[in-house]
Protein backbone atom coordinates (compact mmCIF):
# COMPACT_ATOMS: atom_id res chain seq x y z
CA UNK A 1 0.00 0.00 0.00
CA UNK A 2 1.32 3.56 -0.55
CA UNK A 3 2.72 4.86 2.09
CA UNK A 4 1.02 8.26 3.12
CA UNK A 5 4.04 10.32 4.67
CA UNK A 6 7.38 10.11 3.63
CA UNK A 7 9.60 11.42 5.85
CA UNK A 8 12.76 10.41 3.55
CA UNK A 9 15.30 10.26 6.64
CA UNK A 10 18.35 8.02 5.20
CA UNK A 11 17.32 4.18 6.14
CA UNK A 12 20.60 3.84 7.75
CA UNK A 13 19.33 6.44 10.38
CA UNK A 14 16.13 3.94 10.86
CA UNK A 15 16.00 1.15 13.17
CA UNK A 16 14.52 -2.00 11.42
CA UNK A 17 12.66 -4.86 13.33
CA UNK A 18 14.39 -7.80 13.40
CA UNK A 19 11.09 -9.87 12.27
CA UNK A 20 11.37 -13.76 14.18
CA UNK A 21 11.09 -16.15 11.26
CA UNK A 22 9.98 -20.08 12.22
CA UNK A 23 12.01 -23.39 12.41
CA UNK A 24 10.71 -25.61 9.26
CA UNK A 25 9.96 -28.15 12.53
CA UNK A 26 8.08 -25.55 14.25
CA UNK A 27 6.09 -24.57 10.79
CA UNK A 28 5.33 -28.59 10.64
CA UNK A 29 4.33 -28.90 14.34
CA UNK A 30 2.02 -26.10 14.09
CA UNK A 31 0.26 -26.39 10.92
CA UNK A 32 -0.45 -30.29 12.95
CA UNK A 33 -1.71 -28.47 16.11
CA UNK A 34 -4.19 -26.73 13.42
CA UNK A 35 -5.54 -29.70 11.87
CA UNK A 36 -6.07 -31.35 15.45
CA UNK A 37 -7.10 -28.60 17.77
CA UNK A 38 -10.61 -28.70 18.33
CA UNK A 39 -10.71 -28.16 22.18
CA UNK A 40 -9.16 -26.82 25.19
CA UNK A 41 -6.91 -23.80 24.55
CA UNK A 42 -5.59 -21.46 26.45
CA UNK A 43 -5.04 -18.13 25.81
CA UNK A 44 -2.63 -15.26 27.24
CA UNK A 45 -3.49 -11.56 26.35
CA UNK A 46 -0.97 -8.70 25.68
CA UNK A 47 -1.61 -5.41 25.64
CA UNK A 48 0.93 -3.92 23.21
CA UNK A 49 -0.24 0.12 23.43
CA UNK A 50 -3.64 0.47 22.37
CA UNK A 51 -6.56 1.94 24.27
CA UNK A 52 -7.60 -0.72 26.47
CA UNK A 53 -11.28 -0.73 24.21
CA UNK A 54 -10.09 -4.75 23.04
CA UNK A 55 -9.16 -6.27 26.25
CA UNK A 56 -12.72 -4.73 27.63
CA UNK A 57 -14.19 -6.88 24.72
CA UNK A 58 -12.04 -10.02 24.97
CA UNK A 59 -13.68 -10.06 28.61
CA UNK A 60 -17.00 -9.71 27.32
CA UNK A 61 -16.61 -12.58 25.28
CA UNK A 62 -16.10 -15.02 28.61
CA UNK A 63 -19.37 -13.49 29.67
CA UNK A 64 -22.51 -15.90 29.66
CA UNK A 65 -23.90 -14.42 27.00
CA UNK A 66 -21.02 -14.92 24.79
CA UNK A 67 -19.52 -17.59 26.81
CA UNK A 68 -16.34 -18.74 25.08
CA UNK A 69 -15.11 -21.80 27.56
CA UNK A 70 -18.08 -23.48 26.02
CA UNK A 71 -15.43 -24.11 23.48
CA UNK A 72 -12.32 -24.91 25.92
CA UNK A 73 -11.21 -21.55 25.85
CA UNK A 74 -9.42 -20.18 28.89
CA UNK A 75 -7.64 -17.27 29.60
CA UNK A 76 -4.81 -18.07 31.59
CA UNK A 77 -2.43 -15.45 33.48
CA UNK A 78 0.91 -16.82 32.16
CA UNK A 79 2.07 -17.08 29.32
CA UNK A 80 3.74 -20.82 29.95
CA UNK A 81 0.29 -21.92 29.77
CA UNK A 82 -0.54 -20.63 26.62
CA UNK A 83 -1.69 -22.62 23.45
CA UNK A 84 -2.65 -18.85 21.92
CA UNK A 85 -1.16 -15.65 22.25
CA UNK A 86 -3.65 -12.60 21.96
CA UNK A 87 -1.28 -9.66 20.58
CA UNK A 88 -3.52 -6.43 20.75
CA UNK A 89 -2.27 -2.49 20.18
CA UNK A 90 -0.53 -1.56 17.63
CA UNK A 91 3.12 -2.17 19.07
CA UNK A 92 4.71 0.54 20.54
CA UNK A 93 8.47 1.02 20.64
CA UNK A 94 8.34 0.33 24.67
CA UNK A 95 6.24 -2.90 23.89
CA UNK A 96 8.65 -4.49 22.18
CA UNK A 97 10.64 -6.53 24.44
CA UNK A 98 7.65 -7.40 26.45
CA UNK A 99 5.94 -9.06 23.78
CA UNK A 100 8.82 -10.74 22.29
CA UNK A 101 9.31 -12.33 26.60
CA UNK A 102 5.82 -13.39 26.14
CA UNK A 103 6.46 -14.75 23.00
CA UNK A 104 9.81 -17.02 24.13
CA UNK A 105 7.78 -17.61 27.07
CA UNK A 106 4.86 -20.07 25.64
CA UNK A 107 5.51 -23.39 24.49
CA UNK A 108 6.24 -24.60 20.84
CA UNK A 109 3.60 -24.85 18.64
CA UNK A 110 1.58 -22.09 19.93
CA UNK A 111 -0.41 -19.85 17.51
CA UNK A 112 -0.27 -15.75 17.27
CA UNK A 113 -3.90 -14.13 16.88
CA UNK A 114 -3.26 -10.52 15.93
CA UNK A 115 -6.32 -8.61 17.48
CA UNK A 116 -8.18 -5.02 16.64
CA UNK A 117 -7.02 -2.62 13.78
CA UNK A 118 -4.29 -1.72 15.90
CA UNK A 119 -2.75 -5.38 16.17
CA UNK A 120 -3.59 -5.72 12.44
CA UNK A 121 -2.17 -2.97 10.51
CA UNK A 122 -1.43 -0.05 13.23
CA UNK A 123 -5.58 0.54 13.02
CA UNK A 124 -5.88 4.35 14.34
CA UNK A 125 -2.26 5.12 15.40
CA UNK A 126 -0.54 3.68 12.26
CA UNK A 127 0.98 6.67 11.95
CA UNK A 128 2.41 7.37 15.30
CA UNK A 129 6.23 7.91 15.73
CA UNK A 130 6.11 5.27 18.48
CA UNK A 131 4.61 2.36 16.73
CA UNK A 132 5.66 -0.37 14.82
CA UNK A 133 1.77 -0.85 12.99
CA UNK A 134 0.68 -4.25 13.74
CA UNK A 135 2.43 -7.57 15.25
CA UNK A 136 3.01 -9.12 12.16
CA UNK A 137 6.05 -6.39 12.08
CA UNK A 138 7.60 -8.81 14.96
CA UNK A 139 5.81 -12.48 14.96
CA UNK A 140 4.73 -14.58 12.63
CA UNK A 141 1.02 -13.89 12.64
CA UNK A 142 -1.86 -17.19 12.48
CA UNK A 143 -5.14 -15.01 12.73
CA UNK A 144 -6.14 -11.05 12.31
CA UNK A 145 -9.23 -10.33 13.68
CA UNK A 146 -10.21 -6.66 12.19
CA UNK A 147 -12.44 -4.42 14.63
CA UNK A 148 -12.10 -1.60 16.68
CA UNK A 149 -12.98 -3.00 19.16
CA UNK A 150 -14.09 -6.31 17.49
CA UNK A 151 -17.12 -7.32 18.77
CA UNK A 152 -17.65 -10.73 21.25
CA UNK A 153 -19.06 -12.14 17.61
CA UNK A 154 -16.41 -10.93 15.79
CA UNK A 155 -13.82 -12.61 18.38
CA UNK A 156 -15.97 -16.06 18.54
CA UNK A 157 -15.44 -16.39 14.91
CA UNK A 158 -11.94 -15.04 14.63
CA UNK A 159 -11.38 -18.36 17.72
CA UNK A 160 -13.68 -20.37 15.41
CA UNK A 161 -11.67 -19.93 12.58
CA UNK A 162 -8.23 -20.76 14.69
CA UNK A 163 -9.88 -24.09 15.43
CA UNK A 164 -11.25 -25.44 12.28
CA UNK A 165 -14.83 -24.77 13.08
CA UNK A 166 -15.47 -22.01 10.70
CA UNK A 167 -14.57 -20.97 7.41
CA UNK A 168 -12.52 -17.59 6.40
CA UNK A 169 -15.55 -15.75 4.40
CA UNK A 170 -13.35 -12.44 3.28
CA UNK A 171 -10.95 -12.90 0.23
CA UNK A 172 -8.74 -10.11 -1.40
CA UNK A 173 -11.02 -8.69 -3.84
CA UNK A 174 -9.70 -6.70 -6.97
CA UNK A 175 -11.92 -5.35 -9.77
CA UNK A 176 -11.83 -2.44 -12.42
CA UNK A 177 -13.97 -0.10 -14.31
CA UNK A 178 -15.85 -1.23 -17.18
CA UNK A 179 -15.52 0.77 -20.17
CA UNK A 180 -18.68 3.57 -20.17
CA UNK A 181 -19.46 2.78 -16.56
CA UNK A 182 -21.13 5.55 -15.51
CA UNK A 183 -21.99 6.01 -11.83
CA UNK A 184 -26.06 6.70 -11.36
CA UNK A 185 -26.51 10.04 -10.28
CA UNK A 186 -29.36 9.59 -7.38
CA UNK A 187 -32.89 10.91 -8.25
CA UNK A 188 -32.15 12.27 -11.75
CA UNK A 189 -35.72 13.99 -12.34
CA UNK A 190 -35.56 16.07 -8.81
CA UNK A 191 -33.44 19.02 -9.42
CA UNK A 192 -30.08 18.84 -7.80
CA UNK A 193 -30.75 22.54 -6.03
CA UNK A 194 -33.65 20.58 -4.14
CA UNK A 195 -32.28 17.30 -3.59
CA UNK A 196 -29.22 18.81 -1.89
CA UNK A 197 -31.53 20.80 0.21
CA UNK A 198 -33.68 18.20 1.13
CA UNK A 199 -30.72 16.19 2.02
CA UNK A 200 -29.34 18.46 4.16
CA UNK A 201 -32.13 19.66 6.00
CA UNK A 202 -32.89 15.26 6.52
CA UNK A 203 -29.33 15.11 8.12
CA UNK A 204 -30.01 17.89 10.33
CA UNK A 205 -32.80 16.79 11.84
CA UNK A 206 -31.65 13.03 12.12
CA UNK A 207 -28.08 12.29 11.30
CA UNK A 208 -26.42 10.79 8.52
CA UNK A 209 -27.70 7.55 8.46
CA UNK A 210 -31.48 7.51 9.56
CA UNK A 211 -31.45 11.49 8.15
CA UNK A 212 -30.73 9.67 4.11
CA UNK A 213 -32.99 6.75 4.44
CA UNK A 214 -35.90 9.29 4.94
CA UNK A 215 -34.86 11.18 2.18
CA UNK A 216 -34.36 8.84 0.24
CA UNK A 217 -37.97 7.41 0.92
CA UNK A 218 -39.05 10.91 0.90
CA UNK A 219 -37.79 11.83 -2.74
CA UNK A 220 -38.65 8.17 -4.00
CA UNK A 221 -41.75 9.33 -3.39
CA UNK A 222 -42.04 12.26 -5.03
CA UNK A 223 -40.30 11.12 -8.19
CA UNK A 224 -42.89 8.86 -7.79
CA UNK A 225 -45.73 10.91 -7.80
CA UNK A 226 -45.47 12.70 -10.70
CA UNK A 227 -48.30 15.72 -11.09
CA UNK A 228 -49.90 14.34 -7.49
CA UNK A 229 -46.34 14.37 -5.64
CA UNK A 230 -48.19 15.81 -2.51
CA UNK A 231 -50.45 13.12 -2.22
CA UNK A 232 -47.95 10.27 -2.33
CA UNK A 233 -46.08 12.35 0.10
CA UNK A 234 -48.82 12.57 2.28
CA UNK A 235 -49.39 8.81 1.92
CA UNK A 236 -45.57 8.13 3.31
CA UNK A 237 -46.18 10.63 6.21
CA UNK A 238 -50.02 8.65 6.99
CA UNK A 239 -48.10 5.21 6.57
CA UNK A 240 -45.14 6.32 8.98
CA UNK A 241 -45.99 3.93 12.29
CA UNK A 242 -42.81 5.82 14.25
CA UNK A 243 -43.90 9.38 15.30
CA UNK A 244 -40.42 10.45 14.73
CA UNK A 245 -39.85 9.62 11.22
CA UNK A 246 -43.73 11.46 10.98
CA UNK A 247 -42.35 14.67 12.25
CA UNK A 248 -39.55 15.01 9.74
CA UNK A 249 -41.08 13.97 6.77
CA UNK A 250 -43.54 16.64 7.40
CA UNK A 251 -40.63 18.82 7.82
CA UNK A 252 -39.49 17.81 4.70
CA UNK A 253 -42.83 18.27 3.34
CA UNK A 254 -42.74 22.04 4.75
CA UNK A 255 -39.38 22.85 3.38
CA UNK A 256 -40.13 21.28 -0.08
CA UNK A 257 -43.65 23.40 -0.64
CA UNK A 258 -41.19 26.37 0.61
CA UNK A 259 -38.46 25.35 -1.73
CA UNK A 260 -40.88 25.36 -4.60
CA UNK A 261 -42.92 28.28 -4.22
CA UNK A 262 -39.53 30.45 -3.81
CA UNK A 263 -38.50 28.78 -7.07
CA UNK A 264 -41.78 30.18 -8.39
CA UNK A 265 -41.45 33.43 -7.65
CA UNK A 266 -37.96 33.48 -9.12
CA UNK A 267 -39.27 32.02 -12.29
CA UNK A 268 -42.07 34.50 -12.53
CA UNK A 269 -38.94 37.54 -12.02
CA UNK A 270 -37.52 36.56 -14.77
CA UNK B 1 -30.62 -25.66 46.81
CA UNK B 2 -34.54 -25.90 45.10
CA UNK B 3 -34.46 -22.18 45.38
CA UNK B 4 -31.51 -21.66 43.11
CA UNK B 5 -32.61 -24.13 40.83
CA UNK B 6 -36.17 -22.69 40.64
CA UNK B 7 -34.67 -19.69 39.94
CA UNK B 8 -32.21 -21.22 37.00
CA UNK B 9 -35.28 -23.20 35.43
CA UNK B 10 -37.24 -19.33 35.65
CA UNK B 11 -33.94 -17.43 33.74
CA UNK B 12 -33.17 -20.05 30.90
CA UNK B 13 -30.16 -20.27 28.51
CA UNK B 14 -29.29 -16.64 28.32
CA UNK B 15 -26.13 -17.81 25.82
CA UNK B 16 -26.27 -17.37 22.33
CA UNK B 17 -26.10 -20.36 19.84
CA UNK B 18 -23.48 -18.43 17.53
CA UNK B 19 -21.08 -19.72 15.58
CA UNK B 20 -23.54 -22.75 15.33
CA UNK B 21 -26.73 -20.63 14.19
CA UNK B 22 -26.42 -16.95 12.81
CA UNK B 23 -26.15 -14.02 14.82
CA UNK B 24 -29.24 -11.71 15.36
CA UNK B 25 -28.08 -8.25 14.51
CA UNK B 26 -29.83 -5.22 14.52
CA UNK B 27 -30.37 -3.09 11.01
CA UNK B 28 -27.88 -0.24 12.00
CA UNK B 29 -25.20 -2.07 13.27
CA UNK B 30 -21.84 -0.89 12.46
CA UNK B 31 -20.73 -4.09 10.06
CA UNK B 32 -18.06 -4.03 7.40
CA UNK B 33 -18.29 -1.34 5.03
CA UNK B 34 -20.13 -1.98 1.49
CA UNK B 35 -18.39 -0.54 -1.37
CA UNK B 36 -20.72 -0.58 -4.68
CA UNK B 37 -18.14 -0.02 -7.02
CA UNK B 38 -20.98 0.78 -10.06
CA UNK B 39 -21.81 3.75 -8.39
CA UNK B 40 -18.89 5.20 -6.51
CA UNK B 41 -17.28 7.86 -9.03
CA UNK B 42 -13.59 8.02 -7.06
CA UNK B 43 -14.28 11.78 -5.72
CA UNK B 44 -11.85 10.52 -2.53
CA UNK B 45 -14.05 12.25 -0.10
CA UNK B 46 -14.77 9.26 1.85
CA UNK B 47 -10.19 8.94 1.70
CA UNK B 48 -9.91 12.65 2.84
CA UNK B 49 -12.75 11.49 5.82
CA UNK B 50 -11.28 8.41 7.00
CA UNK B 51 -9.60 8.52 10.44
CA UNK B 52 -7.18 5.80 9.95
CA UNK B 53 -6.78 6.25 6.10
CA UNK B 54 -8.30 2.78 5.82
CA UNK B 55 -9.91 4.19 2.61
CA UNK B 56 -6.93 5.23 0.14
CA UNK B 57 -7.23 6.78 -3.54
CA UNK B 58 -3.70 6.60 -4.60
CA UNK B 59 -3.28 7.98 -8.19
CA UNK B 60 -1.12 6.92 -11.17
CA UNK B 61 -0.47 9.61 -13.62
CA UNK B 62 1.46 7.46 -15.85
CA UNK B 63 -0.99 5.20 -16.50
CA UNK B 64 -4.05 7.40 -15.82
CA UNK B 65 -5.51 5.09 -13.64
CA UNK B 66 -7.19 6.03 -9.53
CA UNK B 67 -7.47 2.86 -7.49
CA UNK B 68 -10.02 2.89 -4.95
CA UNK B 69 -9.01 0.55 -2.06
CA UNK B 70 -9.88 -0.08 1.83
CA UNK B 71 -8.11 -2.14 4.41
CA UNK B 72 -10.67 -3.90 6.70
CA UNK B 73 -7.62 -4.39 9.10
CA UNK B 74 -7.41 -0.44 9.75
CA UNK B 75 -11.31 0.40 9.57
CA UNK B 76 -12.27 1.74 12.91
CA UNK B 77 -15.82 1.27 12.14
CA UNK B 78 -16.91 4.75 12.00
CA UNK B 79 -19.36 5.18 9.49
CA UNK B 80 -17.19 8.40 8.21
CA UNK B 81 -17.22 7.31 4.82
CA UNK B 82 -21.04 6.50 4.76
CA UNK B 83 -21.23 10.00 6.17
CA UNK B 84 -19.72 12.11 3.60
CA UNK B 85 -20.57 9.75 -0.09
CA UNK B 86 -22.03 12.10 -2.36
CA UNK B 87 -23.01 8.85 -4.15
CA UNK B 88 -24.21 6.77 -1.45
CA UNK B 89 -21.81 4.05 -3.16
CA UNK B 90 -20.58 3.06 0.56
CA UNK B 91 -22.41 2.12 2.88
CA UNK B 92 -21.72 0.05 6.74
CA UNK B 93 -23.24 -3.30 6.60
CA UNK B 94 -24.33 -5.86 9.01
CA UNK B 95 -21.34 -8.50 8.11
CA UNK B 96 -19.02 -8.88 11.13
CA UNK B 97 -17.29 -12.43 10.22
CA UNK B 98 -14.05 -10.33 8.71
CA UNK B 99 -10.88 -12.53 10.45
CA UNK B 100 -8.49 -13.56 7.86
CA UNK B 101 -5.76 -15.91 7.85
CA UNK B 102 -4.27 -14.17 5.32
CA UNK B 103 -3.30 -9.77 5.87
CA UNK B 104 -3.71 -9.46 1.71
CA UNK B 105 -7.37 -10.63 2.40
CA UNK B 106 -8.18 -7.54 4.39
CA UNK B 107 -8.15 -5.61 1.47
CA UNK B 108 -10.24 -4.52 -1.42
CA UNK B 109 -9.41 -2.45 -4.53
CA UNK B 110 -10.89 -1.29 -7.61
CA UNK B 111 -9.25 0.50 -10.54
CA UNK B 112 -10.76 3.25 -12.15
CA UNK B 113 -9.57 5.38 -15.47
CA UNK B 114 -8.83 9.33 -15.31
CA UNK B 115 -9.91 11.77 -17.66
CA UNK B 116 -7.46 12.94 -20.53
CA UNK B 117 -8.14 16.66 -21.08
CA UNK B 118 -9.46 16.91 -24.85
CA UNK B 119 -7.42 19.79 -25.36
CA UNK B 120 -3.88 18.83 -24.26
CA UNK B 121 -4.12 15.14 -23.46
CA UNK B 122 -2.97 15.29 -19.76
CA UNK B 123 -5.19 13.54 -17.56
CA UNK B 124 -7.07 15.66 -14.45
CA UNK B 125 -9.91 13.40 -12.79
CA UNK B 126 -11.71 10.54 -13.02
CA UNK B 127 -13.79 9.96 -15.94
CA UNK B 128 -16.67 8.75 -13.98
CA UNK B 129 -16.56 11.67 -11.72
CA UNK B 130 -16.10 14.19 -14.99
CA UNK B 131 -19.75 12.80 -16.36
CA UNK B 132 -21.32 12.57 -13.70
CA UNK B 133 -20.55 16.62 -12.83
CA UNK B 134 -21.26 17.12 -15.98
CA UNK B 135 -24.61 15.47 -15.95
CA UNK B 136 -25.77 17.62 -13.05
CA UNK B 137 -24.86 20.66 -14.52
CA UNK B 138 -26.53 19.57 -17.55
CA UNK B 139 -30.10 19.90 -15.23
CA UNK B 140 -29.63 23.40 -15.29
CA UNK B 141 -31.16 25.68 -17.62
CA UNK B 142 -29.30 27.47 -20.15
CA UNK B 143 -27.60 28.36 -23.44
CA UNK B 144 -25.67 25.14 -23.60
CA UNK B 145 -27.07 21.66 -24.76
CA UNK B 146 -25.87 18.71 -22.32
CA UNK B 147 -23.38 17.04 -25.13
CA UNK B 148 -22.01 20.75 -24.96
CA UNK B 149 -21.75 20.59 -21.25
CA UNK B 150 -19.90 17.09 -21.27
CA UNK B 151 -17.47 18.24 -23.87
CA UNK B 152 -16.52 21.15 -21.65
CA UNK B 153 -16.03 19.27 -18.54
CA UNK B 154 -13.43 17.29 -20.09
CA UNK B 155 -10.79 20.13 -20.86
CA UNK B 156 -7.95 20.46 -17.93
CA UNK B 157 -8.59 23.17 -15.36
CA UNK B 158 -5.28 24.48 -17.60
CA UNK B 159 -6.33 24.78 -20.42
CA UNK B 160 -9.58 26.32 -19.25
CA UNK B 161 -7.45 29.39 -18.23
CA UNK B 162 -5.43 29.28 -20.81
CA UNK B 163 -8.88 29.54 -23.26
CA UNK B 164 -10.04 32.52 -20.93
CA UNK B 165 -7.26 34.55 -21.10
CA UNK B 166 -7.03 34.54 -24.62
CA UNK B 167 -10.99 35.13 -24.65
CA UNK B 168 -10.27 38.05 -22.81
CA UNK B 169 -7.65 39.56 -24.71
CA UNK B 170 -9.89 39.36 -27.63
CA UNK B 171 -12.69 41.13 -26.42
CA UNK B 172 -10.61 44.09 -24.84
CA UNK B 173 -8.84 44.54 -27.98
CA UNK B 174 -12.22 44.27 -29.48
CA UNK B 175 -13.30 46.88 -27.52
CA UNK B 176 -10.31 48.56 -28.21
CA UNK B 177 -8.66 48.94 -24.23
CA UNK B 178 -6.29 46.58 -22.83
CA UNK B 179 -6.71 45.15 -18.95
CA UNK B 180 -3.58 45.77 -17.16
S1 LIG C 1 -8.16 -1.74 17.86
FE1 LIG C 1 -9.39 0.00 18.56
S2 LIG C 1 -10.28 -0.72 20.50
FE2 LIG C 1 -8.58 -2.10 20.02
S3 LIG C 1 -6.81 -1.21 21.11
FE3 LIG C 1 -6.81 -0.38 19.02
S4 LIG C 1 -7.89 1.57 19.17
FE4 LIG C 1 -8.39 0.39 21.01
S1 LIG D 1 -17.01 9.15 -1.27
FE1 LIG D 1 -18.33 7.62 -2.29
S2 LIG D 1 -18.21 8.14 -4.48
FE2 LIG D 1 -16.50 9.21 -3.46
S3 LIG D 1 -14.79 7.76 -3.67
FE3 LIG D 1 -15.75 7.32 -1.68
S4 LIG D 1 -17.22 5.68 -2.12
FE4 LIG D 1 -16.65 6.57 -4.09
S1 LIG E 1 -15.93 3.22 8.59
FE1 LIG E 1 -14.48 4.83 9.20
S2 LIG E 1 -12.49 3.80 9.31
FE2 LIG E 1 -13.87 2.42 8.19
S3 LIG E 1 -13.49 2.90 6.04
FE3 LIG E 1 -15.23 4.17 6.70
S4 LIG E 1 -14.30 6.14 7.35
FE4 LIG E 1 -12.64 4.61 7.25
Amino acid sequence: MAVLIDHEYPSRLQYKLDRITLDESIIKAKSALLNSIKRSVYLYRIDCGGCNGCEIEIFSTITPVFDAERFGIKNTPSPRHADILIYTGSLTRSMRMPALRAWQGAPDPKLVVSYGACGCTGGIFHDNYCVWGGTDQLFPVDVYVPGCPPTPAQTIYGFAMALGLLEQKLQRSTSAELPGELAPLPFEAIPYKVRTAIERKARVLSGYRSGKDMSNEFMAALESGGEDALISIQALISEASDPRKREVLTELKTELCALTASMEACYEQQ
Amino acid sequence: MFKTIKEVLRTGNATVKYPFAPLERPQDVRGKPEHNHVKCMVCSACAVACPPNAIQTPLDMREGTKTWSINYGRCVFCGRCEEVCPSKAIRLGTEFELAVMTKEDMEELCVYHLQACTQCGSHFAPAKQVAYVARILAQGKDTNTAAQKLEYAKVCPKCKQKYDVQRLMEQSKEEGEWLC
